[in-house]
């Protein structure tokens, strides 16, 4: 790092080298990047979703490519809580990036269950709940599109968690964003990431079906940066700035531009998605990359950044 | 070659699985991007003396992610009239690719691939000269395995299935010279058998045999469905026909085949039916190559119970053991 640039991150408590994640669901349990780059150069980094129970996932395909994005219907497929106790956190316990654990459910009981057994790890910097999650039957979204459903299962999970920081992560399908943010907050949530993926639809013509399995899947990739940007900016304006909770931004970010948008928009850290599947190690390029943004602008501080959008 | 084939398989077998090479991004240069007939494709990659070891040991069945995001299109003449539509759009998942070949020339390493187009992609790769680099990670995945005590191996493919074997067709004639190898190429019709060169003057009693297998001293049999060059017929009737005909102990004999899925899943059949060991090299659409994305599942046989689990194709395959993969067709 630059001598004389500070690119190191309080958030909600956590104090970040760098404010570049790697997102939930693209970057395994823990070490699965390590062929590519050092995990530890990164800000944070959040695991795939983790349930109480091993799920199988969804049928094939999950995935098919679209113009500047990719849809997936992964459906939540994940060891489960005890194989990921057992395996993947000694594997989390060497590391020392901050670990957010990425916690999912049917149910409230289910979220609780995980976050509960999690929350005296000392290696688990905090978790993020998984409200948002298109692709599963149960569960997922209908706990992230209503405001009253939001503030029970954030304040539940909050009682849970204990001293760990609780991060709720925000779908975009919502009509109001803000509303949804505003819930979390009250309910004691720590800090917000957003944007999951975007509910969309692929349809093979020749066999005039739906291409994957679930008929519909997440969008994610630069196709949906530019609404995330807006979305980010938004819930910053109306929620996150008076209160002064931190946004994980995300939605498409593949470079320090995109992430520094993000930064612009007013999230205090950003996560890198789909881009870890092109270019697996592209989050400690990005790190590079802010750091060569603050030195060419004379930045010193990248808190001076976080939602510096100068509007006339 | 030998020595690096031998430590290859040899490993293999003492491990008692596929143990693959570590996982890496590449910068490789083209060194050949040549058409094949009317539909296919090798592409020869070039690897740096810096990279060159641990592409030399990558196993037969690996496979690699090629980058083609920033590849240009053909123009427009040279697009086929049923990929008009996806070619204008963009691509943003590297492809993955199995292992044609495998060759290690002084300090440098050459791999090559076999592919057709089928989609954007594709039509973009045929655009890549000699000079050019591509973004490769790999080796990814894990390798066919040769079990103790066989003595005849039977490589069935269908279309673009051939790449994989051709490459194990080479590394099983190199390592284990005692094994009988005969390979069954199928095809719909004989323009779309991914081979360059016949050789007809050394043909078997099919009256067409591939050079590409005869040049590791590997008898190649073709069957296409219609019937215009070899077997009239689809390869596993093809295969069935050859094991009705030859009387040889079920232990002593494996299959290894890749091709279509629904030819796979008749391979499958055909082995359990003869009680025969055989490994699937399998295909799935995949993000990432490396177990991040999880979108390439492949529904196995759980070990301890009725029901079914899914296995990942980047990172528990491409090859699995037949007995274990559900086909759901």
């Amino acid at each position: 790092m630059k001598e004389n640039i500070d690119i190191s991150v309080d958030f909600a408590g956590i104090q970040l080298s760098n404010p570049v994640f790697t997102a939930s669901g693209t970057c395994g349990y823990a070490d699965e990047l390590a062929d590519f780059m050092d995990i530890n150069c990164l800000g944070g980094f959040i695991t795939k979703s983790i349930t109480l129970k091993p799920r199988k996932g969804n049928a094939t395909p999950r995935i098919v490519e679209t113009d500047s994005g990719m849809l997936n219907a992964i459906g939540l497929a994940n060891i489960g809580l005890d194989a990921f106790i057992e395996e993947k956190l000694p594997v989390i316990e060497q590391l020392s990036v901050p670990v957010f654990v990425n916690a999912a459910g049917e149910n409230i009981d289910e979220y609780v269950a995980v976050v509960q057994r999690l929350a005296a790890e000392k290696a688990i910097a905090g978790f993020e709940l998984n409200i948002s999650c298109p692709n599963v039957a149960k569960g997922g979204l209908s706990f992230g599109t209503d405001p009253a459903q939001v503030a029970e299962i954030t304040s539940t999970v909050k009682k849970a968690v204990g001293e760990k920081v609780l991060m709720v992560k925000l779908s975009p399908a919502v009509t109001n964003i803000g509303v949804i943010a505003r819930a979390a907050v009250d309910a004691g949530a720590d800090a917000l990431s957003l944007v999951n993926t975007f509910t969309a639809m692929v349809i093979d013509i020749e066999t005039g079906r739906p291409v994957l399995a679930n008929r519909t899947g997440g969008l994610s990739g630069p196709a949906i940066k530019p609404i995330a940007v807006h979305l980010v900016n938004k819930v910053y304006n109306e929620v996150a700035k008076d209160c002064g909770i931190p946004i994980l931004g995300l939605g498409g970010i593949r470079t320090a531009s995109d992430a520094i948008e993000f930064i612009i928009a007013g999230a205090s850290a950003v996560a890198v998605g789909t881009a870890n599947f092109i270019e697996p190690g592209c989050a400690v390029k990005i790190v590079e990359g802010i750091e060569k943004y603050c030195v060419r602008k004379e930045i010193t501080n990248i808190k001076e950044l976080v939602g510096s959008l100068e509007v006339k | 070659m030998n020595t690096i084939a031998e430590k290859k398989l040899n490993e293999t077998f003492m491990a008692g699985s596929c143990s693959p090479a570590n996982k890496r991004l590449f910068s490789a240069v083209v060194s050949v991007n040549k058409q094949i007939g009317r539909r296919f494709f090798r592409l020869e990659l070039e690897f740096s003396a810096a990279d060159a070891e641990v592409l030399a040991n990558c196993q037969p069945g690996q496979f690699a992610q090629l980058d083609l995001s920033a590849t240009a299109l053909p123009p427009a003449e040279a697009i086929p009239e049923n990929l008009v539509d996806v070619a204008s759009r963009k691509i943003l998942l590297r492809r993955p690719f199995s292992f044609a070949d495998v060759t290690v020339k002084g300090d440098k390493t050459f791999v090559d691939i076999l592919y057709c187009v089928v989609g954007p992609a594709s039509l973009r790769m045929t655009t890549v000269s000699a000079g050019d680099s591509v973004s490769v990670i790999g080796p990814l995945g894990n390798g066919f395995c040769v079990p103790e005590g066989k003595s005849i191996t039977l490589l069935v493919s269908g279309g673009m299935g051939a790449g994989p074997l051709l490459y194990l067709a080479k590394v099983l004639t190199a390592d284990y010279p005692q094994l009988e190898v005969i390979a069954f190429a199928g095809a719909k019709t004989a323009s779309q058998l991914p081979f360059e060169a016949r050789l007809d003057e050394i043909s078997q009693q099919l009256g067409f045999s591939l050079g590409e297998f005869a040049k590791y001293g590997v008898e190649s049999i073709v069957a296409t469905d219609d019937g215009s060059a070899g077997f009239a017929g689809l390869v596993t009737n093809c295969l069935t026909e050859w094991l009705d005909r030859h009387t040889l102990a079920a232990k002593d004999m494996i299959i290894y085949s890749c091709g279509p899925e629904a030819m796979l899943a008749r391979v499958a059949e055909i082995a359990e039916e003869r009680k025969l060991d055989c490994q699937l090299s399998m295909e799935r659409m995949m993000a990432c190559g490396i177990g991040l994305c999880q979108s390439c599942a492949v529904e196995c046989k759980a070990t301890d119970s009725s029901e079914t689990t899914y296995k990942l194709c980047c990172k528990d395959g491409p090859v699995f053991n037949s007995r274990e993969v559900t086909f759901s067709l």
